[in-house]
């Protein structure tokens, strides 16, 4: 069975490969704090799947490790 | 500024910037750019010649964020040819914020380096300053062997104040290079040389490049000239419609009545844009004789033209009104 490492199931998708571990920037700009980080991995992920998709964490991300998935209807 | 000198919660991350680990000087960056400490900005300069373009571009950030004009030589430094393209780009944005006429003698040094890449982004940062002191730097440049640096010169000539004449630019109006003539010409709207107005209704008329003919329509609405009137008269013939709309809107200033034929035959132009500007330049005319050719435009499938052509209208009805008053 193929094994997947991220979660994708959320709108933030982090690539756990570039995510930094001690690096909070996407963490101090989410508005609706709902980005953490996994206490055993050091990686970000998104918690709570309540997204207004206003994009800081993927642009503040030093590293790219960041993507939003907008939905179609909002783009 | 010393380390003691610095706030406990800053420091950490300073000393961070300096790791040879590029992570942990990524993640410094970042902290430091969220933190905004006016402290941090030395060590935020000495980043901007760090190995990684990435922490390089997070500094360029972070001190166009904290904006002090302290950090405007190191920026200037980040434009030359050998940085990062993405880092070029950065500190060009932060620079066109940040500086003020007080840099100008700065600029006009770094306008001397040989280095296209750094003469063609200050040209771009001359163009806030507007000062006509740039002008015996700048016009070494309108003879430059690249296309981009005669381009961005001719460009920034249009934002100094008070220069109002300068021949070298109308050279660059027969230009090999299309995008050098299409800057070329609309710098020439904003001067007042006698041969200007000549120079652009040659190009009005007989240019290759539909945008310059463009241009010079829109440089001669600027000039409003009625020297112009014969050139602007056959332009409304012209094949793109980009072209004759602006001249129909150029001759809103300084049509006379022997323009009305082509303007009235604007009337009935394939795009409503013309067709629009037309009436609007029959109606500032103000000649009683194109009512019954403007009225038939009240109908016309183009709301705009509707409009305006009722308003053009409305503008000889008064005008009449008050000739048989007086």
């Amino acid at each position: 069975m193929a094994l997947t490492t991220q979660r994708v199931d959320v709108p933030v998708i982090v690539d756990e490969s570039k995510c930094l571990e001690k690096c909070t920037a996407c963490i101090e700009v989410c508005p609706l704090d709902v980005l953490v980080k996994n206490p055993e991995t050091g990686k970000a992920y998104m918690k709570y799947d309540e997204c207004w998709f206003c994009l800081p964490c993927e642009k503040e991300c030093p590293t790219n490790a960041i993507t939003v998935q907008i939905p179609f209807l909002l783009r | 500024m010393t380390y003691s000198e610095l706030d406990p919660e800053v420091v950490q991350w300073v000393e961070m910037l300096q790791s040879p680990d590029l992570n942990d000087r990524l993640v410094a960056a970042k902290t430091l750019q969220h933190l905004g400490d006016e402290d941090t900005i030395e060590s935020l300069i000495v980043a901007l010649k760090d190995d990684s373009p990435k922490v390089q571009e997070i500094a360029v950030m972070a001190l166009w964020e904290m904006a002090n004009p302290i950090a405007i030589p190191p920026l200037l430094k980040c434009l030359g040819s050998t940085q990062p393209e993405a880092v070029r780009v950065e500190a060009l944005a932060a620079l066109k914020e940040m500086v003020s006429p007080d840099d100008l003698l700065t600029l006009l040094d770094e306008v001397q380096i040989e280095d296209e890449t750094v003469q063609l982004n200050v040209l771009i940062l001359l163009r806030k300053i507007h000062d006509a002191q740039a002008l015996p730097y700048i016009a070494p440049f309108f003879e430059s062997k690249s296309p981009a640096l005669r381009e961005a010169a001719v460009v920034t000539l249009r934002y100094l104040n008070q220069v109002v004449r300068f021949e070298p630019a109308l050279a660059l109006a027969s230009d090999e290079s299309e995008e050098v003539r299409r800057s070329a010409i609309l710098t020439l709207g904003h001067l007042s040389d006698e041969a200007v107005v000549p120079t652009l209704c040659q190009a009005l008329t007989t240019d290759a490049d539909w945008q310059v003919r463009r241009n010079a329509a829109q440089a001669l609405d600027l000039q409003s000239t009625p020297a112009a009137i014969g050139a602007l008269t056959s332009a409304l013939e012209d094949e793109h419609w980009q072209v004759r709309k602006f001249t129909a809107r150029a001759l809103q200033r300084v049509a006379d009545d022997t323009v009305i034929p082509s303007l009235v035959k604007a009337l009935s132009d394939e795009y409503s844009d013309v067709r629009r500007d037309a009436a609007i330049a029959l109606g500032n005319l103000g000649n009683p004789e194109v009512l019954s050719a403007l009225k038939q435009t009240l109908d016309d499938p183009d709301r705009d033209v509707q409009i305006f052509s009722g308003r053009a209208i409305q503008k000889i009805q008064d005008k009449l009104a008050e000739t048989t008053h007086a």
